[in-house]
């Protein structure tokens, strides 16, 4: 299988020179083209700054990540906004939308940068997710005028539109209820089934259970791993208890 | 634990904290300057009223006097308290002779005058009444002030020498707005030169009560005592003596108004990209049960210090700017009794910045009370009202760029939040476009057409002369075989008897001639025809109460005359009560006679000029360059340097503004800037963003700007020129200036402004302000 990230002694810490706090420390990690992963951890372990950091949102203060053959910290801002754009989609935990765009508008944002020439393929393009998703009737209004579970399959429309290779999502189901939860995770199911690379960061062990890789972090560092077959709508109930003894081995 | 806070939070932010102390400065230093002056002007116009007893009602008259049918009017007349006739000897510019020039070329006439005896003193530049010996000169404060002359200095007056023994101030004549200057001499030397110049009389009065001086007016017309010249009354000195220095004091107040609202703009960006920046501290301080007074205590202790030493600083500045702009006043005028006052109105102008920046503060701080802690602790950003437009979307824009759509978008999403950048954008396009029109039109040879003075090459005056009918027939006979005149006009001034319906009489000066020839600017109608039309002035007209169609009757050689008002001029020649008409009248006796003349070849001008002035000695020649230069110099310089200030004042703001404002938005945006990061848009895309976000504002400004310079700003400018005596106004517009050039140089302004504002607008750590 084909690497998409390799992180080596990732390092990253927050605060002024005094008072600092290493938030990653020295962790490797290597992820494949196709997984399906989630990382786990109490409050202020460090999960969401890792994928942060593995997204190059973050920048690090030693050690390095490969993105698919590239290494982020040498790369241009120029170039690294393109590959945001082209090869990364992001998912975040409250609906990240513009406000003075209308639905249809905040989907296609970042397909418009250099596509302007195929507007309708674009358009059609986006319908086409919307509707895969459930939200073709969203497609002319207002932001306000849709549910938190509604905006968050906006989110993850806007996040397939360029095709990437692979999907950050940070708690994309923390502000939903269980059953907008559900159907976000199926949607995520779909999609990484189609070969889109999907990393996850969750405090929910259902969630978690749902992916084939789970990363559980501690004080800045990875502590386990517990990997589980693809989840295929069976045998939840083992996949989660699996989990829930990790966590609890690991007082998560 | 404030000093600590306001310490933090003012390293933080230097560069904003020093600009908005220099504004405020600024602010005190100008509203305690104009404060101090306007104590002063006021005072020193009374002082020299008072020294020199300035005559209640001054009627000008040149000719023939009946001095003891005067008497006895005064005598008869219960509000006369002191009357006088004065006489002034009118003398040829040239024959006035400087060490380095003689007066020749100078507008104002010249005239020369022993000292009073009862009232309307010339008085010494230490207030006291001159009383010259023989072979001394005193020479109108105005000219010590030109460099015309100096003391000591010796000065041939018709070949007679005097020496310059000091200046005098005039409460009738000081005023360079006003056109004649009296010198004074003994009155040995005077009988001695009083034949080589004509002789006018002020006819004198000094009134009982003030206030009867309207009804006094009346009953000197009614009487049709002497009546050849203008009359001047009382209010009229003290207005023309305070003029010149109170529209100074006025732009000194207009422009503190101006930095005045800058400050609060500098104020009210920064405070608010604070709030912003504060968001959640603010929320958290509310949750724990902080009032809202308290935190703002916080916020305003920062501007109370701004505030105190900006205004502090700017009082202090006052004493040293004070001594250079009182100077003027103090040599026109004299010292101001009240001049001790002024210290006190400085301090409560000063004191009046301080509260007013602190009452804007504490407004803008009452938004904390719309601060709900939950959104506050939760989202860290105000939940601002922003609507998507439904008429501007990115799935049918045809825009080719999209970093122009989200601008514009921003913009029409957020018409509130941009309106203060729209209106200074406004403004600047407005005080850039405005004064360079006004320049453009008052130094346009077409802007004497306004004042009543037809556009031509050559002006040729012959006044004051015994048979000037013969003499004009002699330059005339000449002109009339120069083949180099390509077109010439006579006007001939007469001075007819004016018949109201009611009976009265009064005097009409009417300038007759074909006036189509040179034509001036008519407000309404148009010039006189057929010989029962004529023209009035806008002054006389408002005065005789009458417009277009409207008949009035003169009386012509005995015999009563009826014309219809068939335009309607502005006119700032002779007090601006004049009338035009087209009809031949031999006689009755001319006043004047004003020949204008165009030449075939301009070349020829100041040759020509020179040909005519020594053929014929006893006239006034003058190009009209000359003319405009002499009569509206100092107005069209005043112009030129207000319009160079104001480009200058509206580049500054406009950066500044745009600075401070792309600063603003960069704190409130953080997070959607954060967002489209993550999309994929780079530091250059968001920059550009930020860039047609101000184009785009620039652009509907320069428009609407564009507009309002053309139409209020020419009311407004009309309304200015209107204390000259022009009423009615036109700009000239030089199009390549205020449509092209200066709308660029507002751009280059607001690009600037916005690529050091949003310089960092791309550093922000996308996870910082994205993260939960």
């Amino acid at each position: 299988m084909k690497k998409i990230i390799v992180a080596e002694k990732v390092v990253k810490s927050f605060g002024a020179d005094g008072q600092c706090r290493k938030v990653l420390d020295n962790v490797s990690l290597t992820v494949y083209e196709g997984q399906f992963i989630s990382v786990m951890g109490p409050s202020g372990s460090g999960k969401s700054t890792l994928m942060f950091c593995l997204s190059g949102m973050d920048k690090i203060d030693s050690g390095r990540v490969i993105f698919d053959g590239k290494v982020l910290s040498d790369l241009k801002e120029k170039e690294f906004a393109d590959i945001r754009r082209n090869e990364m989609g992001f998912v975040f935990q409250q609906p990240t939308l513009l406000k003075n765009l209308n639905i249809l508008d905040n989907i296609i944002l970042s397909s418009m940068k250099d596509l302007n020439k195929n507007k309708e393929q674009i358009i059609k393009k986006a319908q086409k997710l919307m509707k895969k998703l459930g939200i073709s009737e969203l497609e002319k209004r207002d932001i306000t005028q849709a549910s938190g579970g509604q905006l968050q399959r906006a989110g993850i429309c806007r996040a397939l539109m360029n095709n990437p290779k692979i999907i950050f999502a940070d708690e994309p189901t923390g502000a939903l209820n269980s059953k907008s939860a559900e159907e976000i995770m199926d949607i995520f199911d779909n999609i990484n089934k189609e070969g889109t690379t999907i990393m996850l960061v969750t405090h929910d062990a259902k969630v978690a259970a749902r992916t084939e890789r789970i990363l559980f972090i501690k004080d800045g560092k990875i502590v386990s791993e517990l990997k589980l077959p693809k989840y295929e709508g069976k045998n939840m109930e083992e996949r989660l208890e699996k989990v829930t003894d990790a966590m609890l081995e690991l007082g998560i | 634990m404030y000093l600590k806070i306001i310490r933090n939070d003012i390293t933080k932010s230097k560069l904003i904290t020093v600009i908005t102390v220099l504004f405020i400065s600024a602010a005190a230093l100008l509203i305690s300057l104009g404060a101090v002056l306007a104590v002063n002007l006021l005072g020193a116009v009374d002082t020299l009223m008072t020294q020199g007893k300035a005559p209640h009602f001054l009627q000008m008259h040149s000719g023939d006097i009946d001095l003891k049918r005067l008497e006895q009017f005064a005598r008869e007349n219960d509000k006369v308290d002191e009357f006088q006739v004065l006489e002034f000897l009118n003398l040829d510019g040239e024959k006035i002779q400087f060490e380095d020039m003689t007066l020749r070329d100078s507008v104002q006439d010249n005239g020369f005058t022993i000292q009073s005896k009862k009232f309307d003193y010339l008085i010494d530049l230490e207030g006291k009444v001159i009383q010259p010996v023989k072979g001394e000169l005193y020479v109108p404060v105005s000219y010590m002030k030109e460099n015309i002359t100096k003391l000591g200095e010796t000065v041939k007056i018709c070949g007679k020498e005097f020496i310059v023994a000091g200046f005098l101030r005039d409460s009738q004549m000081n005023s360079s707005l006003c056109l004649s200057k009296r010198f004074l001499i003994s009155e040995e030397d005077y009988q001695e030169i009083k034949n080589d110049g004509n002789v006018e009389y002020l006819i004198e009065f000094r009134l009982k009560d003030l206030s009867d001086l309207a009804e006094f007016e009346n009953e000197y017309i009614a009487a049709g005592l002497e009546s050849n010249g203008p009359v001047i009354t009382y209010p009229v000195f003290k207005i023309i003596n305070g003029l010149s220095d109170g529209i100074m004091i006025a732009l000194i107040l207009l422009v503190s108004i101006l930095v005045i609202l800058i400050a609060f703009m500098c104020i009210h960006f920064t405070l608010l990209a604070k709030i912003e920046e504060d968001y959640r501290e603010i929320g958290v301080m509310k949750a724990i049960g902080l009032y809202v007074s308290d935190i703002k205590k916080f916020f305003l202790a920062k501007y109370i210090l701004i505030s105190a030493a900006g205004c502090l600083a700017g009082f202090f500045l006052s004493f040293f700017f004070r001594e250079p702009l009182l100077y003027n006043i103090r040599l026109y005028m004299g010292e101001s009794p009240k001049s001790h006052l002024s210290l006190y109105v400085a301090i409560i102008g000063v004191v009046f910045v301080f509260y007013t920046i602190l009452t804007y503060v504490k407004k803008i701080l009452n938004r904390f009370k719309r601060i709900s802690p939950s959104d506050a602790i939760g989202f860290g950003v105000s939940k601002e009202k922003t609507k998507y437009v439904k008429y501007f979307l990115l799935s049918r824009s045809k825009l080719p760029e999209i970093n122009l759509f989200l601008g514009i978008n921003d913009v029409l999403s957020k018409k509130k939040l941009y309106l203060t950048m729209f209106m200074v954008f406004v403004i600047s396009n407005f005080i850039m476009i405005v004064p360079q029109n006004l320049h453009q039109t008052v130094s346009s040879k077409n802007f004497i057409k306004y004042m009543g003075i037809g556009a031509s090459d050559i002006r040729i005056d012959i006044q004051q002369l015994e048979d000037i009918h013969a003499k004009s027939m002699e330059i005339i006979k000449r002109i009339k075989e120069d083949q180099t005149i390509k077109k010439y006009a006579v006007f001939t001034t007469k001075a007819y008897r004016l018949i109201h319906s009611e009976g009265q009489e009064e005097i009409l000066k009417v300038e007759l001639g074909d006036h189509t020839l040179f034509p001036i600017e008519y407000a309404k109608g148009h010039p006189p025809m057929t010989e029962n039309e004529i023209a009035l002035s806008v002054i006389k007209a408002e005065e005789l109460n009458k417009n277009l169609g409207d008949s009035i009757s003169l009386l012509i050689d005995g015999n009563e005359k009826s014309f219809e008002v068939c335009g309607i001029y502005s006119d700032v020649t002779n007090g601006g009560k004049t009338a035009k008409a087209n009809f031949r009248d031999d006689n009755t006796d001319t006043m004047w006679v004003i020949i204008q003349l165009e030449l075939s070849d301009k070349t020829l001008l100041s040759e020509k000029t020179q040909e005519y002035a020594q053929a014929f000695p006893f006239a006034k020649i003058s190009g009209i360059d000359a003319y405009i230069g002499q009569t509206f110099g100092q107005l069209i310089h005043s112009v030129r340097i207000a319009s160079l200030v104001s480009v200058g004042v509206a580049a500054f703001l406009s950066i500044l503004i745009t600075l401070l404002f792309m600063k603003m938005l960069i704190t409130k945006d953080r997070y959607a800037i954060a967002l489209m990061k993550s999309l994929g848009f780079n530091n250059t895309d968001i920059k550009f963003q930020y860039l047609f976000r101000s184009l785009f504002v620039l652009f509907i400004s320069i428009i609407i700007g564009t507009i309002l310079a053309n139409t209020l700003g020419e009311l407004m400018a009309g309304a200015a020129l209107s204390y000259f005596g022009a009423s009615y106004f036109k700009f000239e517009i030089n199009y390549l200036k205020a449509y092209l050039l200066y709308p660029l140089l507002l751009m280059c302004c607001v690009i600037t402004g916005t690529i050091i504002g949003s310089l960092r607008a791309g550093e922000i750590e996308i996870s910082e302000s994205i993260k939960e």
